[in-house]
C-alpha cells in the first residue's frame, strides 16, 4: 500500500517522539515569554500577613497597610518625613474644646457597589461601634475615652470625649480605628465583615480575594471618587515573613518593593539590583535592655547601674545592626513629641564606672543571664554585651527563647517564670504618639508588659497626664522627665529604635510614613 | 489481604490517636500563654479572658484533650478564635499547597530516581555508572533547604526562569505549576539519590533472574529487556522507600515553603505554634499526620497487594 503525500510530508511519530515533544513543549511554557505588563501590577511585601477586613478584629500594620488601600480616613497620615496628617475624606476637622472634635465630610464621597454616599452616620457607627462591649473590639484602646460621636448634619459631627486625649490625631483617626466603615453593609452583614472580601470598599482599591498565607490581591476601584485614584490595576500586598526570602522574592523580580534587613544595607548599597534605589527611615521601634527589679540580684542600684554602664550600645550596634542604625536616648524615637536628646549614660558606657560602682557594692564578679529572642540581630547584640561586659567584671548567660516562649517570659498569667527573670533585651513596636510608648511601663501593666516590674508615681502621673495634655511643649517635657526617671531607676539601657532600609524599584515611585512603613495607596509608577 | 487491611487501618488510627494526644500534652506543656501572645499589649482584660474561656484553657488538660477528640470524631477540627475562622477553612486553605508540593518532590524523586537507576544498572561499572552514584550520594546528602536557596538563586535570580515565591494563580494550572517546580525539586532531589541507589540494586538482582534470561534467549533486544522487563520488578522497592519517605517530605516542605514563600502546612503549623495558637496547631497537625499515615498505609497495602510475603512479615 502506498503512503498518502500526507504521511509522506508528515511520518508517524513514534511514542518516544511525541512524548519527547510534548515535554519540550511542556517546559516551554514553563518560561516566562511575556512578563506582566510593567506598571500594571504592583506587588509590595508585608511582614506580618494581614487577617481580617474588619478592623474591630485588627491587629498591627498588616491591617493598617491592607486597610489604607481599600478603605478612607478623615486623615491620613502624610508620606515623607515628617508625622503630619492631611485630609481624606474630612473637608475640615479641628479640636473645638478640650474634649470635643468637630467634622466636616466632603460631599459627594461614595462607597462602592451601590452603597451609595459615605455620611456622618458613618463616621459615627465606626467609632461607636468599638465602644458596643459585645463587639469585642481589638483596637478599643485606641480610641482612648471617646465617650460618643455626635451627628450634628448629613456630612458633620463632633467626636465626644470623656477627657481630653491628644493621641487621637496621631493614633486613631489616621490608624486602624479611624479606617471608615459603611453603615449599611455592616448592618447587613449582622455587625461585623466575617468574609475576606468587605462588601463594600471606598479606597482606591478593593479586594478581589485572599489567598492565605500568601497575599491579598487588590484591583483598582472604579468607584473611588477621592483625589488619589489608584495608579495600579492590580495591586498585591505579599506575605512574606522572611526577610531574606523577601530580598531574593524582590531581586528575582517578584516585588517591587520591600523592607530589607540591617545587614544587607553595605552589600546592596555597593550592588544593588539593577534599577533599584534604597531608602532609609528611622524606625519608631525601641530596643532596650532591662532589668527585673524584682530579682534580689538587682535590689542594690549600684548593680543595675553597673550593669547599664557596662552595655557599650556603639559596639552592639556596630556588630548587631551593622553600623546602620543610631543609638536612642530613650523609648520615644526622633521625630515625636518627647524624644530625648541625649541620654544620661553615653552610648559607649564606661566599663570603669560600672567595676567602681560594683566594687562600692561589694561583688566582685556578677553572673546574670540575659534573656533574648530568637533573632540573629538579638543574638548577635547578646552576644556583643557577652564579650564586653566581661571587662567591668559582669559574666552574663544568654538564653535564647523562641517567640511564643520569649514574649510571655515577663507575664505573671503564664506561670512563674517572671520571678526567675534578670536581664531582657526586647523590642517593641511603636506608634506615633508618645502615649504608646509610655503605657507598657505603668505600675499597672506590672505582670503584664512590664517585665522590669517598674513602679514610680512620678512616672504613672506623667504618663495619664501627659495623655490629656493637649499643649504640645508641656507634653514634650512630661515624656522627656518620664524617660528620666526610667533611666535613673536603673532598670534599662536604651539601646536603638533601629531602622527601616526599603528596597524598591526605580519603575515605583513609593511613599512611606517617616519611619519607612508604606503608604501603598499612594505608590505611583515612575 | 482483607485481614491485613483491617489490621493497618487500626494500627493507622491507633498512631494517629496516640500522637494527636502526646503533642497536644507537649503544646500544653509550652511556655507561652496564647491571649498574651496572640492578642499583643492592646487586648483589654475582657478581650482576654473572652479568649481563655473561648479556648478552653483554664480546663484540665485532659478535659481538653477529650474535648478535641469529641470534636474530630463529629467532623470539627476546631475554632481558630483569633481570626474566627473554623480551623478546617485554614487547613483545606493550606492541605492542597502542601500535597502538591509533596507529590511534586514525589514526581521527580521517582522519574529522576528510576531513570538513573535504571541508567546506571544499565551501565554498570561504566564512567557513567560511578557518576552517577556519586551524584546519588550527593543529593542525598545536600540538606533540602541548601539545595532550594540554590536553586531559588539560580534559578530565579539570575536566570528568572521560575517564580521565587507564591503557589501561582487559582485556576491556572500551568502558572500553578511553573511555581511548583523549583520548591519540589529542591525537597524530592535528596530522595533521587536514594530511589537511584535502590532501582540500580534491585535491577542489577532482577537481571540475574531466570526470566531475563529467558527473555534474552527469545532473542528481545538489551534494552526492551534491561527497561521492559527488569525495571518493572526493580521498581517495587522503590514504592516501599517513597512511601516511607513522604514523613521526610512532610518536614522538608516547611522549610520549602518559607524559602519560597508558598502557603501550606507547613507554615501553617510553624506560625501556629509560634503563636501558641493551639486549635490551628491540633487541627492542621491531625491533618498532616493523618495525611503521612494515610501515604504509608496505601505504601503497605500496594506492597503487600504485590508481594504476599508482606502480608505475614513480623
Amino acid at each position: 500500500m502506498q503512503k498518502s503525500s500526507l504521511k509522506r510530508a508528515f511520518p508517524a511519530l513514534s511514542r518516544r517522539q511525541l512524548l519527547g515533544g510534548a515535554a519540550g513543549l511542556s517546559a516551554a511554557t514553563m518560561f516566562p515569554v511575556t512578563a506582566w505588563a510593567q506598571g500594571s501590577q504592583l506587588n509590595v511585601r508585608v511582614y506580618t500577613e494581614p487577617d481580617e477586613a474588619d478592623p474591630l478584629d485588627a491587629s498591627g500594620f498588616g491591617e493598617a497597610m491592607l486597610y489604607g488601600c481599600i478603605y478612607r480616613n478623615l486623615i491620613q497620615y502624610v508620606p515623607g518625613d515628617t508625622w503630619d496628617h492631611q485630609l481624606d475624606l474630612a473637608e475640615s476637622i479641628e479640636q473645638t474644646s478640650d474634649t470635643t472634635i468637630a467634622f466636616t465630610l466632603k460631599e459627594g464621597q461614595m462607597w462602592s457597589d451601590g452603597y451609595g454616599e459615605i455620611t456622618a452616620e458613618d463616621v459615627a457607627f465606626t467609632f461607636q461601634r468599638n465602644l458596643d462591649p459585645e463587639m469585642n473590639s481589638r483596637i478599643l484602646p485606641d480610641i482612648g475615652p471617646l465617650a460618643r460621636v455626635e451627628v450634628t448634619g448629613s456630612h458633620s459631627g463632633v467626636f465626644h470625649f470623656d477627657e481630653p486625649y491628644a493621641p487621637f490625631w496621631t493614633i486613631a483617626l489616621p490608624y486602624l480605628a479611624g479606617a471608615i466603615m459603611c453603615k449599611a453593609a455592616i448592618e447587613e452583614a449582622g455587625g461585623r465583615i466575617d468574609t475576606n472580601v468587605p462588601p463594600t470598599v471606598s479606597g482606591p482599591y478593593r479586594v478581589r480575594e485572599q489567598r492565605p498565607g500568601e497575599r491579598w490581591v487588590l484591583d483598582r476601584n472604579t468607584d473611588y471618587t477621592g483625589d488619589m485614584p489608584a495608579e495600579f490595576e492590580r495591586c498585591d500586598i505579599v506575605y512574606i515573613g522572611d526577610e531574606a526570602a523577601a530580598e531574593i522574592a524582590l531581586e528575582a523580580g517578584d516585588l517591587d518593593f520591600t523592607e530589607v534587613s540591617p545587614g544587607s544595607v553595605a552589600r546592596l548599597q555597593d550592588a544593588a539590583p539593577a534599577n533599584t534605589d534604597m531608602s532609609m527611615h528611622p524606625s519608631l521601634f525601641y530596643v532596650w535592655v532591662g532589668m527585673n527589679l524584682d530579682n534580689p540580684k538587682f535590689e542594690d542600684i549600684r548593680v543595675r547601674q553597673a550593669i547599664q554602664n557596662a552595655i557599650n550600645v556603639d559596639t552592639i550596634l556596630e556588630a548587631a545592626w551593622y553600623d546602620v542604625a543610631e543609638p536612642s536616648t530613650g523609648i520615644i524615637a526622633p521625630g515625636l513629641i518627647g524624644h530625648r536628646p541625649a541620654s544620661m549614660i553615653p552610648s559607649e558606657g564606661d566599663p570603669q564606672r560600672a567595676r567602681a560602682l560594683l566594687d562600692e557594692a561589694g561583688i566582685d564578679r556578677l553572673q546574670v543571664t540575659l534573656n533574648v529572642l530568637n533573632d540573629v540581630t538579638f543574638t548577635t547584640a547578646a552576644q556583643v554585651m557577652q564579650a564586653t561586659m566581661t571587662e567591668a567584671g559582669i559574666d552574663l548567660m544568654i538564653e535564647v527563647h523562641e517567640s511564643g516562649s520569649f514574649w510571655t517570659l515577663g507575664v505573671e498569667a503564664d506561670g512563674e517564670r517572671w520571678r526567675d527573670l534578670e536581664l531582657i533585651m526586647n523590642r517593641f513596636s511603636m506608634l506615633p504618639d508618645p502615649s504608646y510608648a509610655t503605657a507598657w511601663f505603668t505600675t499597672e501593666q506590672i505582670g503584664d508588659w512590664n517585665w522590669e516590674r517598674f513602679s514610680n508615681e512620678e512616672f504613672d502621673r506623667l504618663h495619664e497626664e501627659a495623655r490629656t495634655e493637649t499643649d504640645a511643649d508641656r507634653r514634650d517635657e512630661m515624656y522627656r522627665r518620664a524617660q528620666d526617671l526610667m533611666e535613673e531607676s536603673g532598670a534599662y539601657r536604651f539601646i536603638t529604635h533601629g531602622v527601616t532600609p526599603n528596597l524598591y524599584y526605580t519603575s515605583v515611585v513609593p511613599a512611606t510614613r517617616p519611619d519607612g512603613l508604606p503608604l501603598v495607596q499612594y505608590f505611583r509608577r515612575a | 489481604m482483607l485481614q491485613y487491611t483491617i489490621q493497618r487501618i487500626a494500627l493507622a488510627l491507633g498512631i494517629v490517636f496516640v500522637a494527636m494526644s502526646a503533642l497536644f500534652g507537649v503544646m500544653i506543656a509550652l511556655p507561652g500563654d496564647p491571649t498574651s501572645v496572640l492578642l499583643g499589649p492592646r487586648a483589654t482584660p475582657e478581650i482576654r479572658a473572652m479568649f481563655r474561656a473561648q479556648m478552653g484553657l483554664d480546663d484540665p488538660v485532659l478535659l481538653q484533650i477529650l474535648r478535641f477528640w469529641g470534636r474530630v470524631l463529629s467532623g470539627d477540627l476546631g475554632t481558630d478564635f483569633f481570626r474566627n475562622r473554623p480551623v478546617s477553612e485554614a487547613v483545606l486553605n493550606a492541605l492542597p499547597h502542601t500535597v502538591a508540593l509533596v507529590f511534586g518532590a514525589i514526581f521527580w524523586s521517582a522519574t529522576l530516581g528510576i531513570l538513573l537507576g535504571a541508567f546506571s544498572a544499565d551501565r554498570r561499572n561504566s564512567l557513567l555508572d560511578r557518576l552517577t552514584g556519586v551524584l546519588s550520594v550527593a543529593f542525598i546528602a545536600a540538606p533540602s533547604f541548601v539545595v532550594a536557596l540554590y536553586s531559588l538563586l539560580l534559578f530565579a535570580v539570575v536566570l528568572r526562569w521560575f517564580p521565587s515565591i507564591g503557589a501561582g494563580e487559582p485556576g491556572d494550572i500551568l502558572s500553578r505549576i511553573h511555581h511548583l517546580v523549583l520548591p519540589s525539586l529542591a525537597i524530592g532531589l535528596a530522595w533521587v539519590g536514594y530511589v537511584a541507589r535502590i532501582v540500580r540494586a534491585s535491577m542489577l538482582e532482577a537481571m540475574n533472574e531466570s526470566f531475563i534470561r529467558t527473555a534474552r534467549a527469545f532473542g528481545l533486544p538489551r534494552r526492551r529487556v534491561t527497561y521492559n522487563y527488569a525495571l518493572r520488578v526493580a521498581i517495587l522497592p522503590a514504592v516501599q522507600v517513597l512511601g516511607v519517605g513522604i514523613g521526610g517530605m512532610l518536614s522538608s516542605a516547611v522549610f520549602a515553603e518559607i524559602v519560597f514563600s508558598r502557603p501550606g502546612i507547613g507554615t501553617l503549623i510553624y506560625d501556629s505554634v509560634s503563636s501558641r495558637n493551639y486549635p490551628v496547631v491540633m487541627g492542621s497537625m491531625l491533618v498532616a499526620i493523618g495525611f503521612f499515615v494515610t501515604c504509608a498505609l496505601i505504601a503497605d497495602l500496594i506492597n503487600a497487594a504485590l508481594d504476599p510475603r508482606h502480608r505475614t512479615s513480623r
